[in-house]
C-alpha cells in the first residue's frame, strides 16, 4: 500500500492546503511540509525493499476487463519518485519564503501539491494506460503553475506550454493506442512488449510517435521551444522542479519505453536508437551554444537544462548498460544540481533584484551563502569530481566506450566545456567583479536571504556533493540504476 | 602490472591526502579567533604532513610498494605508492612546510590570510592525492581539485592583472581537465582497468592510442608549463603571493610532470617483467621521442622568452617553463631508450625534485626582497647583498643549482638528463637527437645567462634607489625557510648518492627497467671532467650572452604580439563566444521568422474565409434580389448608418458636456438639473437630426449628379471633419436650454443656429473638395499602404485577432441577445417605449437589424437552395421513373 500512499498522499495535502490555508500561512506552510515530508519518506522508505529483489504491485482500478489502472514499483520508477519527492519537498519549504509575499497562493500550493502527486503517479505507473493518465494529468495542470505570475510574458510562454504539450501528449496517445491494438494491455517490466514478429513499420510509427511524444517533454532539441519560456516565466521554486524533475520525466518516459514497451533486443533490431543518439547528441551541442549568449539567468539555465537532458536521451540512446546506467543517475543528479542552481537564481531575484548574468557583479560579497551554493552546482555541472555531475558523466563516458563509438566522448566532454563556458562566468563575476555601483551595500538591501530558503538552497547543493562522494553506497541512485540496467540488458 | 600479493596494504597514505584536508576546515575557525594559532596550526598541519612522507620511507624500503583506500566516489578512491609516488610526496610536503613558514610573515602584506592558508592545505592534500594515487580516476580527482583550488591561489591578491591571470588559468585548467578526463576514457577503450600499469598492447587500434597518448600529455601538459600550452604560466605565477609562487611554480606543476612520466614510462609500455623483447617497447620509443622533442621545444623557448623579461617573478616563471622543458627532455629519453631509460628517469625526475626545491627558494628569496622593497623589477634594484645578505647567500646558492654549477643539486640532475640525450642519439643515432642535445647545451647557456643577470642587476652593482630603513635582512622565519631548502640542495649536490640508490634503484627495479646504469654514472661520470668542462661551456655561453645582451640591449626586444600562440589562444576563444552568440541570434532570427509565417499563414486563412464568405454573400444577394445591387446604393446603405451613428454621438456629446456643466455649476438643484439635461437632449437631438437630413440629402443630390463616385473615398474623412462640429451643436444646445428654462421661446433660434452651423460645415463643399484632391489611384495605393501596415504584426493586432477569434460564439450570442431584445422591445414599444430605448445600445440595434437583414437573405436563399435540389431530385426521380 506504500506506494498507493505515496501517491495519494499529496493529494490530501491539496485539501490540506487549501483549508489550513483559510487559518493562515504559516498553519499551511507546516501542513503542507509534514505532508510533503511524509511523502519523501515514503518513496524513500520504497528503496531498500526495492533493492532486496521485491516489486510492490497494486491494482487499483479496474475499468473494463482489459484495462486497468495498476501500480508497480521497480528500480527505475522508485529512484525517480525519490528524486522527485525530495526535490519537491525542498521546493516546497523554499516556496514559503519565496511566495510570502505573491497574489493566489493557494491556488499554488494546491497545484503544487497536485503535481507532485501525477509525477509519482507517473514514476509508479505499472503500465502503460496508467503513465499515461498520469503523465497527461501533470502535464496539463502544470499550465497554472507555469502562468502564476500572470503577466504578459507567463501568458505567453504557458500558451506556447500547453500547445507544445498538448502535441506531445496527443503523439504519447497515439503511440498508446497503437501498442494496445498491436500487443493489447500488458505490464510494464524489462523486456519489452512488443516483439520482432509484429509489423515492422508499425513498431517504427509507434516508436517514433513516443520518441517525439516525450521528447517534447524531454526537451530533445527539434521539440524543446517551450522550455526557455517557461522557466523564466514561472516562479523560482516551480521552476527549480520543472527543471529537474519535469523536464525529466519526458526522459523517464523515454526510457520506460525504450525498455519496457520495445525491450532491448527490439530496439537493437529495429536500428533506431542511432538516430536518437544523433539527436540527443546536437541537442547537448546545439542547446549549450544557445546558452552561452543569454543574458537572463534562468534563461540560460533553462537552455542548460536541455543540454543536461540531451546526456540523458544520449545515454539511451546508445543502447549500453553503463551508459543507461549514466542516463538514470543523470536525471537524479541533475535535478539536484539544477534544482540548486535555479533556487538560488530565485534568492538573486528576490534579494537582490538582479535576473541577468550582466546585472551579477560582487554579488558573492552581498550573499555569500547562495553564491556558494551556486558555485559548487556550477562546478557539478561540469562534471567536476567529485561532484555528482562526475559520477553521471563518468558511467556515461564508460557507456560509450562500451558500445564502441568514442566520437560521442567529444559530445560529453564538449557539453562540459560549454557548460563551463555559460556557467563559470557567472559565478566569476559573482566573486571577482566589481559591482558598478556599491550602494545597495550601503542599504543593506540584497542581503543573505533568510534561512527558510537558504536551508532547501543549501541542502540541494550539498545533495551535490554526497551524490558524488558516496555514489557508491547501496541506496543511492547508482545501485537503483544497476539493478534497473541489469534487468533491461539480461 | 605486479601481481596483488606484492603490494601490503598499509593506511598511511591515505592518511596523508586526508589530514591536510581535514585540517583545512579547522583553519577558517581559528583564525577568527587568533591569528598566530592559525599560523601555529598551519605549520603544525605541513610539519606533520612532512613527518608522514619521511614516515614512508622505512615502510616502502620495507615492503617496496604499500597501497590504501578510501571509499567513496566511483568506488573507492584508490593509492598505491612506490618509490617514484614516494619521492614526489617527499619533495613536495618538504617545500611545502618551507613554503608555509615564509607564508608566516609574507602573508602580514596582504589580505585574506585564513583564504590562503586554507587554500595551501587543500591543496597540498590534492597535490598528495595526484601523486600518491594508485589508479586513474583517483589521479584525475585530484588533479581536477588541484587545479580548480589552485585558482584562488592566482587570483588572490584580487587586483586586475591578478583577475586576468586567474582568468586564463581557469580556463586552461578547465580545458586540460576535460582533455585528461578523455584520455582516461580512452585507456578504458583500449582495454585498460584504470590502474597505473601498463596498457595491454594489443587493445585498440594505431590512431586510438595517439589520440589517448595525446590527450593525455596535453591534460597533464597544461599544468606541467609544456608547450605550447604554457601561457597560463608567465601570467599566474607572478601575480600569485611569494610563498604561493614558490609552490605553484616549485611543487604544483610538477602534478603535471608527474602525470606525464607516468604516462609514458607506466601506461604506455610493455609488461612489467624482467624480460621483455625490445620490439615491444617500439610504442613506448614513438611517444617518448614526441615527448623528448617537446622538451627541447619547451626549455629553449622558455629560456629565450625569460631573457627579455622585467620583472623577476615573472623571469623566474618563464624559467619554470624552460626547466619543465629539461624534465620533459628527460623522461622523453626515457621513454625513447624503453628498458634501458634509466638515465632518463632519474635525470627527469630528480630534476623535478631539484627543480622544486630551488625554484621554491628563488621565489621565497624574491618574495623576501619584494617584502622589504616592494619592487620586482630587476632593473630597479641593485646592491642588495649589503643590506639582506643571508637572503643574497641562499638565492646564490639556488642560482647555483638551476644554472647547474658542481656541487649543487641541478648539476646532478643536468648532467644525468645530458647523459640520457647523448645515449639516445646512440641508440640509431639519429640526426636530430644530435641536433637535441647541441639545444641542450645552448639552452644550459642560456639559464646561466639568466641567473647572472637576475644575481647581478638585484644584489650586486650599484643600488638605483636610495633604500629606506625598512630594506633590512628577511624575517628569521622566511630566513629559515631558505635555509632549509638551501640545506636540502646542498645534500642533493654533495651526495646524489643518497636519492639515487635509495629511491631511484628500486622504483627502476619495480617497474623493470635496468638500474645499474645509475651505479655506472655514480662511479665514473659524477664529477668527472666532461662532465664539468660541459658546466663551464655552458657558462662560457652564458657569459657571452649577458655581456652582448647588456651591452646592446637585447633583453629590451619584444615580438610582437602575434608572434606568441597566447594572442591566437585568445582570438580563438573570444571568437569562439562570438560563434556561439551569432548562432545564437541567428536561431532567434529563425524562431521569429518561423512564428511570423505561422501568423500569415493564419492571417491568410482568415482573409481568405472572409473573401469566400463575402463573395458567397454576394452571390446570394444578386440571387435574392435580382441584379446586383448599384454600388451608389450600397454606399447610401453605409452612409445612413454612419450618419446616424454621428447623430446619436452628438446628442450623446451634447448631454456630456450638459452633465459637464451642470457639475461646474455650484448651485445643483436635482430636479432643475434633470431638466435641463432632457432640454439640452431635446434640443440637441433636434438641431444633430436636422444636421442629418441635411447631410443625407447632399448624398442623394450627388447621387443624381453622379458626383458621388469620386466623393465615395472620401466620405470617411470628411465624416471625420465634421464631427468638428459636434461640440458647435453642444455649445448650443447647453446656451438654448438654459435660455428656453428661463421661459423663453427658442424654436425660431434652435433652427437659425442649425442653419447657421450647417453653412459653416459646407457638407457638400467639403465633399467635392475632398473627391477632387483625392486622384482615384491614390486610395488604391492607400489600401495596400494600409493593409500593408496590417500586415505588420503588432501586439495590439495580435490581441484584436485573437478577440475576433473567440468572439464567434460571443457575436452569435449576442445576436441572439439581440434579436431577444428587439422582439421585446416591439412587443411592449407602445406601453413604455422609453425604458427599453433607454436601455438598448443604439449601435448594436443598427448591427442587429442589418444582421436580421442579412441572416434573412442568407436563409432565404438556403431555403431557395434547397427547394432547387428538392424539384432537381423530384425530376430526377421522376424521369428515372418515366424510364
Amino acid at each position: 500500500m506504500v506506494p498507493v500512499a505515496a501517491v495519494f498522499l499529496p493529494l490530501v495535502g491539496v485539501v490540506a492546503g487549501l483549508v489550513l490555508g483559510r487559518i493562515s500561512g504559516r498553519a499551511r506552510a507546516w501542513g503542507l511540509g509534514a505532508i510533503c515530508a511524509a511523502t519523501a519518506a515514503l518513496t524513500i522508505a520504497l528503496i531498500p525493499g526495492v533493492l532486496d529483489g521485491s516489486v510492490y504491485e497494486i491494482y487499483l482500478l479496474r475499468l473494463t476487463p482489459v484495462i486497468w489502472i495498476h501500480l508497480r514499483v521497480d528500480a527505475m520508477g522508485a529512484l525517480f519518485a525519490a528524486t522527485a519527492a525530495l526535490l519537491w519537498l525542498l521546493a516546497l519549504v523554499y516556496s514559503v519564503g519565496y511566495m510570502a509575499n505573491e497574489h493566489r497562493l493557494g491556488r499554488y500550493y494546491a497545484f503544487f501539491m497536485l503535481c507532485l502527486s501525477w509525477t509519482l503517479g507517473v514514476a509508479y505507473a505499472g503500465n502503460l494506460l496508467t503513465f499515461l493518465i498520469f503523465y497527461e494529468l501533470f502535464s496539463i495542470l502544470t499550465y497554472p503553475l507555469v502562468v502564476h505570475e500572470e503577466t504578459p510574458e507567463a501568458m505567453a510562454a504557458g500558451t506556447k506550454y500547453i500547445i507544445y504539450i498538448l502535441m506531445g501528449g496527443s503523439l504519447v496517445l497515439l503511440g498508446v493506442v497503437f501498442t494496445f491494438f498491436l500487443a493489447g494491455e500488458q505490464t510494464l517490466a524489462a523486456g519489452g512488449i512488443l516483439n520482432a514478429t509484429m509489423d515492422r513499420t508499425s513498431l517504427l510509427v509507434i516508436f517514433w510517435c513516443f520518441i517525439v511524444g516525450f521528447g517534447v517533454k524531454a526537451a530533445l532539441v527539434p521539440m524543446h521551444g517551450w522550455v526557455p519560456d517557461a522557466h523564466p516565466a514561472a516562479p523560482a521554486p516551480f521552476s527549480a522542479v520543472l527543471s529537474g524533475v519535469m523536464v525529466a520525466a519526458g526522459s523517464f518516459g523515454i526510457m520506460r519505453v525504450a525498455f519496457q514497451v520495445f525491450g532491448v533486443e527490439l530496439l537493437a533490431e529495429l536500428g533506431v536508437m542511432p538516430v536518437l543518439a544523433g539527436i540527443a547528441a546536437f541537442t547537448v551541442v546545439f542547446a549549450a551554444i544557445l546558452a552561452v549568449g543569454q543574458d537572463n539567468i534562468k534563461r540560460r539555465l533553462a537552455y542548460s537544462t536541455i543540454s543536461q537532458m540531451g546526456y540523458v536521451a544520449l545515454g539511451v540512446g546508445l543502447l549500453g548498460a553503463e551508459a543507461t546506467i549514466g542516463a538514470l543517475v543523470h536525471v537524479t543528479n541533475h535535478a539536484f544540481m539544477k534544482g540548486t542552481l535555479f533556487l538560488c537564481a530565485g534568492l538573486l531575484i528576490k534579494r537582490a533584484g538582479i535576473h541577468n548574468v550582466s546585472e551579477i557583479a560582487g554579488a558573492a560579497k552581498r550573499m555569500p551563502v547562495t553564491m556558494a551554493a551556486f558555485a559548487l552546482a556550477t562546478l557539478g555541472m561540469i562534471g567536476t569530481p567529485p561532484l555528482s555531475g562526475f559520477i553521471s558523466k563518468w558511467y556515461l563516458g564508460l557507456g560509450i566506450l562500451d558500445v564502441d563509438q568514442p566520437l560521442y566522448l567529444a559530445v560529453l566532454l564538449g557539453g562540459a566545456l560549454l557548460a563551463a563556458i555559460y556557467l563559470l562566468p557567472i559565478v566569476y563575476a559573482a566573486y571577482f567583479k566589481t559591482p558598478p555601483t556599491i550602494a545597495a551595500e550601503d542599504t543593506g538591501e540584497g542581503a543573505e536571504a533568510p534561512a527558510s530558503m537558504l536551508v532547501p538552497t543549501v541542502i540541494a547543493s550539498t545533495l551535490t556533493l554526497v551524490l558524488g562522494l558516496a555514489a557508491t553506497v547501496p541506496g543511492f541512485p547508482y545501485s537503483l540504476a544497476r539493478m534497473a540496467t541489469e534487468a533491461f540488458f539480461r | 602490472m605486479h601481481e596483488a600479493a606484492d603490494i601490503a596494504y598499509h593506511p598511511l597514505p591515505a592518511l596523508l591526502v586526508l589530514w591536510p584536508l581535514l585540517c583545512a576546515l579547522a583553519v577558517r575557525p581559528l583564525g577568527r579567533w587568533r591569528e598566530d594559532v592559525r599560523n601555529g596550526f598551519v605549520l603544525f598541519a605541513t610539519g606533520v604532513t612532512l613527518l608522514g612522507a619521511a614516515a614512508l620511507i622505512p615502510v616502502l624500503s620495507a615492503e617496496h610498494k604499500i597501497t590504501s583506500d578510501i571509499p567513496v566516489l566511483v568506488s573507492t578512491l584508490h593509492f598505491v605508492v612506490d618509490p617514484f609516488g614516494m619521492l614526489f610526496a617527499l619533495f613536495t610536503t618538504f617545500v611545502w612546510f618551507a613554503a608555509t613558514l615564509h607564508a608566516l610573515d609574507y602573508m602580514q602584506h596582504e589580505k585574506n590570510r585564513d583564504r590562503f592558508h586554507t587554500t595551501s592545505l587543500v591543496v597540498l592534500g590534492a597535490m598528495l592525492g595526484v601523486v600518491l594515487a594508485g589508479d586513474l580516476i583517483t589521479l584525475y580527482l585530484f588533479f581536477e581539485v588541484l587545479g580548480l583550488v589552485a585558482f584562488l591561489f592566482v587570483i588572490h591578491t584580487e587586483t586586475e592583472e591578478a583577475k586576468c591571470a586567474s582568468v586564463k588559468y581557469l580556463w586552461m585548467t578547465v580545458l586540460g581537465g576535460l582533455a585528461l578526463v578523455g584520455g582516461i576514457f580512452l585507456t578504458y577503450a583500449l582495454g585498460h582497468t584504470g590502474a597505473i600499469g601498463p596498457i595491454p598492447l594489443e587493445g585498440g587500434t594505431e590512431t586510438l592510442r595517439w589520440v589517448t597518448f595525446g590527450l593525455l600529455v596535453l591534460g597533464f601538459g597544461v599544468k606541467a608549463g609544456m608547450l605550447p600550452v604554457h601561457v597560463w604560466l608567465p601570467d599566474a605565477h607572478p601575480v600569485a603571493p611569494s610563498p604561493a609562487s614558490a609552490l605553484l611554480s616549485g611543487v604544483m606543476i610538477k602534478a603535471g610532470a608527474y602525470g606525464i612520466f607516468r604516462t609514458v614510462t607506466a601506461l604506455f609500455r610493455p609488461e612489467v617483467v624482467e624480460e621483455v623483447s625490445e620490439e615491444l617497447w617500439h610504442m613506448t620509443s614513438d611517444f617518448g621521442l614526441v615527448v623528448l622533442w617537446i622538451g627541447i621545444a619547451t626549455m629553449s623557448i622558455g629560456v629565450v622568452l625569460a631573457l627579455g623579461q622585467h620583472n623577476a617573478k615573472r623571469m623566474l616563471a618563464y624559467h619554470s617553463v624552460s626547466q619543465m622543458g629539461f624534465i620533459l627532455a628527460g623522461i622523453g629519453a626515457a621513454g625513447y631508450l624503453g628498458s634501458h631509460g634509466a638515465m632518463g628517469v632519474a635525470g627527469g625526475l630528480l630534476h623535478v625534485v631539484n627543480h622544486a626545491l630551488f625554484k621554491g627558494a628563488l621565489f621565497l628569496g624574491i618574495g623576501a626582497v619584494a617584502f622589504r622593497t616592494g619592487e620586482l623589477n630587476m632593473y630597479k634594484l641593485g646592491g642588495l647583498w649589503r643590506k639582506m645578505p643571508w637572503t643574497f647567500v641562499f638565492m646564490l646558492i639556488a642560482a647555483a643549482g638551476i644554472t647547474g654549477v658542481p656541487l649543487f643539486n641541478g648539476f646532478v640532475s643536468k648532467c644525468l638528463i645530458h647523459h640520457a640525450l647523448v645515449e639516445a642519439y646512440e641508440v640509431r643515432h639519429l640526426m636530430s637527437l644530435d641536433i637535441a642535445e647541441k639545444i641542450y647545451v645552448v639552452t644550459c647557456g642560456g639559464t646561466a645567462c639568466s641567473f647572472i643577470k637576475l644575481i647581478g642587476l638585484v644584489f650586486l652593482g650599484t643600488p638605483k634607489t636610495e633604500y629606506g630603513p625598512e630594506v633590512r635582512e628577511a624575517p628569521p622565519r622566511m630566513l629559515a625557510a631558505l635555509g632549509l631548502l638551501s640545506v636540502a640542495m646542498l645534500v642533493i649536490g654533495i651526495r646524489p648518492h643518497i636519492v639515487l640508490r635509495g629511491v631511484f634503484a628500486p622504483g627502476l627495479h619495480e617497474w623493470a627497467l635496468h638500474s645499474d646504469l645509475l651505479e655506472y654514472y655514480l662511479e665514473h661520470y659524477f664529477l668527472s671532467p666532461a662532465d664539468l668542462m660541459s658546466v663551464v661551456v655552458a657558462f662560457a655561453i652564458g657569459a657571452t650572452i649577458f655581456v652582448v645582451g647588456m651591452k646592446f640591449g637585447l633583453f629590451h626586444l619584444h615580438a610582437p604580439r602575434w608572434f606568441g600562440v597566447d594572442y591566437w589562444y585568445g582570438t580563438f576563444a573570444r571568437g569562439f563566444i562570438r560563434v556561439s552568440e551569432w548562432v545564437g541570434g541567428w536561431y532567434e532570427r529563425y524562431l521569429r521568422f518561423a512564428s511570423r509565417s505561422l501568423r500569415s499563414i493564419r492571417l491568410g486563412y482568415r482573409s481568405t474565409y472572409a473573401r469566400v464568405e463575402r463573395g458567397w454573400r454576394r452571390t446570394v444577394v444578386t440571387i435574392t434580389t435580382g441584379a446586383p445591387g448599384p454600388r451608389n446604393q450600397h454606399f447610401i446603405q453605409n452612409a445612413y448608418i454612419a450618419l446616424e451613428r454621428e447623430r446619436q454621438a452628438t446628442v450623446r456629446y451634447a448631454v456630456t458636456r450638459a452633465h459637464e456643466w451642470l457639475r461646474a455649476t455650484p448651485d445643483a438643484d436635482p430636479a432643475r438639473s434633470t431638466a435641463a439635461v432632457d432640454a439640452v437632449r431635446d434640443i440637441a437631438s433636434y438641431m444633430a437630426t436636422r444636421q442629418m437630413n441635411q447631410r443625407m440629402n447632399v448624398l442623394t443630390d450627388m447621387v443624381r449628379t453622379g458626383e458621388i463616385e469620386a466623393a465615395r473615398h472620401s466620405f470617411d474623412d470628411v465624416l471625420a471633419e465634421v464631427r468638428l462640429f459636434r461640440d458647435g451643436v453642444a455649445h448650443t444646445a447647453i446656451e438654448l436650454a438654459q435660455r428656453r428654462m428661463t421661459g423663453e421661446d427658442v424654436i425660431r433660434k434652435i433652427s437659425a443656429e442649425v442653419n447657421r452651423i450647417s453653412s459653416e460645415e459646407r457638407f457638400d463643399r467639403r465633399l467635392r473638395v475632398a473627391a477632387a484632391a483625392v486622384h482615384p489611384a491614390i486610395p488604391r495605393v492607400h489600401s495596400i499602404g494600409a493593409s500593408a501596415r496590417d500586415a505588420m504584426p503588432t501586439p495590439a493586432l495580435v490581441t484584436e485577432w485573437r478577440v475576433r477569434g473567440l468572439g464567434r460564439f460571443e457575436r452569435a450570442s449576442r445576436w441572439v441577445v439581440e434579436i431577444v431584445r428587439l422582439v421585446v422591445e416591439t412587443t411592449t414599444q407602445e406601453r413604455s417605449s422609453w425604458v427599453l430605448s433607454d436601455r438598448l445600445d443604439p449601435d448594436s440595434i443598427i448591427e442587429t437589424r442589418q444582421n436580421i437583414q442579412r441572416y434573412a437573405r442568407d436563409m432565404s436563399f438556403n431555403m431557395a437552395m434547397i427547394l432547387v435540389v428538392l424539384l432537381v431530385f423530384v425530376l430526377s426521380i421522376a424521369v428515372g421513373v418515366r424510364q
